[in-house]
């Protein structure tokens, strides 16, 4: 430290954050989940998945490695990789030799031979003194190691070096404690420097949701809700509560609604931090591929298309139709909730004389009929006396001067007059 | 060169028949259109019908032209799953009427839309969604640039978009693959094709919208009591 401050005066320097890492890691498990469900987080810089019955699913290793590398690059961060037939020898060769990918063959085990034996040092059961005794023996590689006689070995040093060698080569089993996810959703991101505009906050809202959808294909569940904080300096976090309509677990999905969420919020603060959480979680089975229909895909990107208007438009602004059994016009619509699965309307067709198909919110004053040709009527309407909206009208279809056709009525009960009420489109 | 100095312009090489358009004749494109369900017009339009992933243009001024008769047609053909998106409509789309008409209700989708970005960000969501079976949007004002974004959505997600516009638009140029101005007759409904991908064509097409007004418009006597008082002198029914 003192000899890098030398070079660079002016370097800043912070505490390693032990909590951070694991932090990561665990959010590097949850999003890796994705690709096999055996996962575990080894030592406290290495993540190990076990893919060996995975493997044909992906399509091979190499695709596999190359999907885990797009992925990783996505979520922002770098990965040391390698491939190995045990967990150990996979670990090892990624701190070393990242990039090897190892299948197993007969006599894999010669990868490990140039490996350095200070490799061994990362294991809890071996001690310094045992690699500097290594060191002075003049033994630099595990190749080296592995053809040193055991039984004398074993007699000095105890079994320690040679069994984690074992369990390196297969020899021995290597029990892992899999990953096992939490419960509820929770994901925390700091952000390297406090922000103002809502782009880098895209960014790492996509992270945050990787992990997420990665979580979600582990446990074979789907959310309908979820909740994004945007956690400012010295003032109480500003909460964003994102819905999508429908239990979904995928992941493009998610991140379109948190982006549309993001767009129309006014930052009142610098973000300092996001934190993700979801709970709630309903169960829910993979999709099959349809050959030929898309009808689901169809519903699910209607749903998302309601979805998106709602946040950017408001609630309101989206809506269906319906009728009700009324013979008040004005009273015989009603605005529905969009359905996913639309069901037939709940009215029946009116059998009544035909109705316009526009309407006008407020029967607009016609002051003179002067340019109107009656086509057809009258047809009386009056109903409502029970209620305050008692209506008493004589209906006319009429052209106007343009020949379009307008649907008129005059009023009958007090103060009278004529009145234009739709249009037949 | 042993061809003929003045080639006749008929004479194509047989090969290229199918990918030459000539101007005088109908275009073909690769995909039949949806059938618009009015005979004589799909005999007018390239491709037989509505055309599928692109924008039509419907140019009229006032509402009750009988405007969306000429869709009602293709809207009843919706299959179950998709939506037809209505946005920022002049007025409320009656429900009772719709239903008269046929159409599935519930899959109506009713988008209001405020402002003139809140308007094209809506439709071209509607787009791309890839979820509706045919978006129908009102607009007074819409800018060459969003015209062709818009058509461009159209394209990449192979949805009809119907664009119901004034009359003063036709002044303008637009990516729109067919354009028509509609206009109401005392029997029915006058269409004009300012452009589609054919010969020009000066002729109106006519078509029977509102039959049942000209037959003298009778309701069922249940339905339809006969009013009480006199109606008032200046207006009287079913003079046809």
């Amino acid at each position: 430290m003192a000899g890098a401050l030398a070079v660079a005066p002016d370097l800043e320097l912070k505490p390693r954050e032990r909590r951070l890492e694991q932090e990561t890691l665990e959010h590097l498990a949850n999003w890796a989940g994705r690709f096999t469900p055996f996962v575990s987080v080894a030592a406290d810089d290495a993540v190990v998945l076990e893919v060996s019955r995975c493997l044909r699913l992906a399509g091979g290793l190499t695709t596999l490695v190359h999907a885990l590398q797009e992925g990783v690059a996505g979520l922002g961060l770098t990965v040391q990789l390698a491939a190995a037939p045990t967990p150990l020898a996979a670990c090892w060769l990624a701190r070393t030799r990242p990039g090897t990918l190892v299948s197993a063959r007969e006599g894999w085990q010669r990868c490990l031979e140039p490996l350095p034996v200070e490799l061994l040092a990362a294991e809890e059961s071996t001690t310094n003194p045992d690699l500097d005794l290594l060191r002075g023996i003049g033994i630099h590689t595990l190749g080296a190691l592995a053809r040193l006689p055991r039984d004398g070995l074993a007699r000095r040093q105890g079994t320690r070096l040679l069994e984690a060698l074992a369990r390196a080569r297969g020899e021995r089993p290597d029990p892992r404690l899999w990953y096992e996810p939490p419960e509820r959703f929770e994901a925390h991101l700091a952000l390297p420097a406090a922000v103002s505009t809502v782009e880098p906050l895209l960014f790492a809202t996509r992270r945050l949701i990787a992990g997420l959808a990665g979580w979600l294909a582990r446990r074979h569940g789907a959310i309908d809700r979820l909740c994004l904080e945007l956690e400012h300096e010295r003032r109480p976090s500003a909460v964003v509560p994102i819905a999508t309509g429908q239990p979904c677990r995928d992941e493009e999905r998610l991140l379109l609604l948190a982006r549309e969420h993001l767009a129309v919020l006014p930052l009142t603060a610098p973000v300092i931090g996001l934190q993700l959480t979801a709970d709630s979680v309903v169960t829910q089975a993979g999709r099959t591929q349809d050959l030929f229909g898309d009808a689901q895909q169809a519903r699910d990107a209607g749903t998302l298309l309601i979805a998106r208007l709602r946040v950017r438009l408001g609630p309101d602004a989206v809506r269906s139709l319906d009728c009700r059994p009324e013979h008040r016009p004005e009273l015989a619509w009603c605005a529905a909730e969009p359905q996913s699965r639309p069901e037939p309307a709940v009215g029946q067709a009116p059998r009544q004389a035909r109705r316009p198909l526009w309407l006008l919110a407020e029967p607009r004053a016609l002051p003179s009929l002067d340019d109107l040709t009656p086509v057809s009527g009258p047809e009386r309407i009056e109903s409502g006396w029970w209620d305050a909206r008692d209506v008493q009208r004589d209906y006319y279809v009429a052209r106007n001067r343009d020949a379009a056709l307008w649907w008129i009525f005059r009023r009958l009960d007090a103060p009278g007059g004529w009145y234009l009420h739709g249009y037949f489109g | 060169m042993n061809a003929p100095a003045h080639a006749p312009a008929t004479a194509l090489p047989p090969a290229l028949s199918g990918l030459v358009w000539k101007a005088g004749a109908l275009a073909r494109p690769l995909r039949s259109g949806w059938p618009t369900g009015f005979a004589r017009l799909d005999a007018a339009l390239p491709g037989g019908g509505w055309p599928q992933g692109a924008i039509t243009e419907l140019l009229h001024d006032e509402p009750g032209v009988g405007e969306l008769q000429v869709l009602l047609p293709m809207l009843r053909t919706a299959p179950a799953e998709r939506w037809v998106a209505w946005i920022a409509p002049p007025c409320l789309p009656y429900a009772p009427a719709l239903l008269q008409a046929g159409l599935p209700l519930r899959q109506m989708l009713l988008v209001d839309a405020a402002t003139r970005p809140e308007f094209v960000w809506s439709v071209r969501q509607a787009l791309a969604s890839g979820a509706c079976h045919a978006v129908l949007a009102w607009s007074r004002e819409i800018d060459p640039p969003a015209l062709r974004r818009l058509q461009l959505a159209a394209e990449e997600a192979d949805t009809p978009l119907f664009l119901f516009r004034p009359l003063r638009a036709a002044q303008q140029a637009s990516p729109a693959v067919l354009r028509l101005r509609l206009a109401a007759t005392d029997d029915g409904l006058d269409v004009f094709l300012l452009k589609r991908r054919g010969p020009v064509a000066d002729e109106a097409i006519r078509l029977a919208v509102h039959a049942r007004f000209r037959s003298g418009g009778s309701t069922h006597a249940l339905d339809c009591p006969v009013p009480a008082r006199s109606a008032p002198a200046g207006l009287h029914a079913g003079g046809r």
